[in-house]
């Protein structure tokens, strides 16, 4: 095999699926396996519809409100999985941006573009922390960025007091005064195109569109498939396989951050309890939307189909009412049949 | 000489004690010579800091211990965890505490500790949530069924005794979201109201929220939210507020606290919040009755009040007993 610093077109995952004939790559291709899951889950929602709520444009921009957080999340969790690893820190960096966005717009007035910049760094650095741990120090994703994940939810309690960051501001005389919501927090609340959809929704595209951009259209994104598929290879081919995965770390960090500012955008307060097992429905949506948690193998579209397939599922179960014993053991079972849909002969 | 040694001592003492930390036994004498305990040490264990709730139960400890100069109370949290409080109530014993103040986790698992603390002539107050048996000072508590009910009958009151209701409960295999619940229901008995879609959203505003829209989805018509806690009902009305119908629909939430409850009905996010006390300033001034030889109580059943528009300016209004 030529370098892949030479010629990494050659290696990417792609140009490979694409000599296979049509038809067959069609029927076994990932994305179509991860769509029947959904249309499967969308039939329910027909035949359960709720007295026709789920007929309503306004249940589906409500999903799609409700997914965008945890999408987004999970497009960070996408590059880290595709590398082989895992980042367990997601949801507590998500509560540590979302308490100190609100800290920098609500009590201290800093300009949206500000708080925004400083939140983005703030993820991006606790992300890249998880890095370094896995890709200098040899520690295991698992444990690296589960020490991350204790850290992140203790210094968001640590900025916050253990309080909620809202809009009510404690004075020195112990009494609180309302301030008002910042614009900034009222806009990313708010919807767009008459109404119809949400601007977190909006921010999770995009989300994905920059993710789609670094896995494939970027030599940094056939990297990460390299690094996942064979970490050694990579490294015999020239890859630098350290900065790389410190890199995607990082990315997660960043998104995690996006995340939390949306969290915080949407309840109008930054809270430092936020976020809690968030982490866990991320990778049930990467998984169930087929890419590998052995890495290598996977891609940004597959994300969206396993969001929308949990983001329905859920839904589906809400306008319906179903008690929240019988939710889990659902939403256990669907997991398992998306996953074992994945698997079938390829 | 005798006066700076002393003072060393005295200082030593501090730095030690400090480092131990708990604060020194104070044996001082009074201006007639005649020895007598002035200062007094109060050991403080929460179990969970995690909560705003309970955040706010230190605070209202502080605050009202703050009065007492002479008091000085050492904070201690358990992280959640029945076998750190329990270790945590050894070191207050071990130290010497003069009171201990424990906000258990779970009853069973902190019996024995507590009643360790009781026999060693520690007077133990019990906040929020009980212990077994009897081997505790005082326990100071609120009761969710009567404010579940009290919250049913003022709703019952406010929509003329007919009207469609959501329900959204907190975690229904926790005890509070049982006795929210079971005291509502209790409290609606006999009225035409109907409770026409309920969820468990399990104390989390982000869930409140997701299970309102399906509500406002499937229901065009809503008269009331009552929701287990007062982040819920904030989470149902900005659902409905998304939805471009908070103005027809009230809003009702559980625990008043200053910087959620009380705010949100201020602003009229809220029609109503009812108090879910902390118990803070009963477990201090219980402490100073214990501390000068007064008799206390068994048990202390805190009063709730319910804040709306009207009376929250004026610190709510006492619910009447039954």
């Amino acid at each position: 095999m030529s370098r892949l610093t030479e010629q990494p077109r050659i290696t990417s995952p792609i140009k490979l699926s694409e000599q296979q004939s049509f038809l067959q790559s069609l029927i076994y291709s990932p994305t179509t396996r991860a769509l029947a899951a959904l249309i499967i889950v969308f039939l329910i929602g027909l035949i359960f519809n709720a007295d026709r709520a789920f007929l309503k444009w306004n249940t589906h921009r409500d999903m799609l409100r409700a997914v965008s957080v945890y999408g987004i999340l999970a497009c960070g969790m996408t590059i880290v999985i595709i590398t082989a690893g895992i980042d367990l820190a997601v949801g507590s960096i998500l509560s540590l941006a979302a308490v100190a966005f609100s800290i920098f717009s609500i009590h201290w007035g800093w300009s949206p573009w500000l708080s925004v910049a400083v939140c983005l760094a703030v993820g991006a650095v606790s992300g890249l922390a998880s890095g370094v741990l896995v890709a200098t120090f040899a520690i295991q994703p698992f444990i690296a960025t589960l020490a991350l994940m204790v850290m992140a939810r203790g210094a968001a309690k640590w900025i916050s007091g253990g309080q909620k960051i809202s809009t009510a501001v404690q004075q020195a005389d112990g009494s609180y005064v309302y301030a008002g919501v910042p614009d900034i927090f009222n806009f990313i609340n708010s919807k767009v195109f008459g109404g119809n959809i949400s601007v977190v929704t909006i921010i999770f595209l995009i989300c994905l569109v920059f993710c789609w951009i670094l896995l494939s259209k970027l030599r940094y994104g056939r990297y990460l498939f390299a690094i996942g598929g064979n970490e050694e290879a990579s490294r015999l081919s020239g890859v630098p396989v350290a900065g790389i995965k410190m890199l995607a770390y990082g990315m997660s960090g960043l998104l995690s951050a996006v995340a939390g500012i949306c969290q915080a955008a949407q309840e109008l307060q930054g809270d430092p309890e936020a976020g809690v097992s968030y982490e866990l429905s991320a990778i049930a949506m990467v998984v169930i939307g087929g890419t590998s948690l052995k890495g290598g193998r996977g891609g940004i579209w597959l994300t969206l189909i396993g969001a929308l397939t949990i983001g329905y599922l859920e839904k589906i179960l809400s306008i319906n009412a179903v008690g929240e014993d019988k939710r889990l053991m659902l939403t256990g079972a669907i997991i398992v049949a998306a996953v074992l849909l994945q698997r079938t002969r390829r | 000489m005798k006066e700076f040694s002393k003072m060393l001592a005295r200082g030593l003492l501090c730095v030690v004690v400090a480092l131990a930390g708990c604060s020194d036994k104070k044996e001082t004498k009074d201006p007639n010579g005649q020895a007598k305990k002035t200062k007094w040490t109060i050991g403080m264990s929460q179990c969970n800091l995690g909560e705003p709730w309970r955040v706010q139960m230190n605070a209202d400890v502080k605050k009202w211990a703050e009065a007492h100069p002479e008091l000085t109370v050492i904070y201690k949290d358990a992280q959640n965890d029945t076998l750190k409080q329990s270790a945590q109530m050894e070191e207050f014993i071990s130290s010497g505490a003069d009171l201990i103040i424990i906000s258990p986790k779970e009853a069973v698992p902190l019996t024995p500790v507590v009643a360790q603390a009781y026999q060693k002539g520690i007077p133990v107050i019990v906040l929020d949530r009980r212990v077994s048996g009897d081997q505790y000072t005082c326990f100071i508590g609120a009761d969710n069924k009567k404010i579940g009910k009290a919250a049913g009958k003022w709703i019952v009151n406010i929509l003329g005794g007919k009207g469609k209701i959501v329900e959204l409960k907190g975690l229904m295999t926790s005890t509070p979201g049982q006795d929210r619940h079971s005291g509502f229901m209790e409290g609606i008995k006999g009225s035409q109201l109907e409770i026409v879609f309920d969820a468990d959203m399990k104390w989390l505003e982000p869930q409140a929220r997701k299970e309102m829209e399906s509500a406002l989805s499937r229901f065009s018509e809503i008269d009331l939210v009552y929701a287990h806690n007062d982040p819920g009902a904030h989470g149902a009305y900005l659902a409905a507020q998304a939805a471009s119908r908070e103005k027809n629909i009230k809003f009702v939430g559980i625990d008043g606290l200053p910087q959620e409850g009380q705010i949100y009905v201020k602003q009229g996010i809220l029609t109503a919040s009812f108090e879910y006390p902390t118990g803070g300033r009963e477990a201090i001034e219980t402490a100073m009755k214990i501390f000068k030889g007064e008799q206390v109580p068994k048990g202390i059943t805190l009063s709730s009040r319910v804040f709306t528009k009207d009376n929250v300016d004026k610190g709510g209004e006492l619910l009447a007993d039954e």
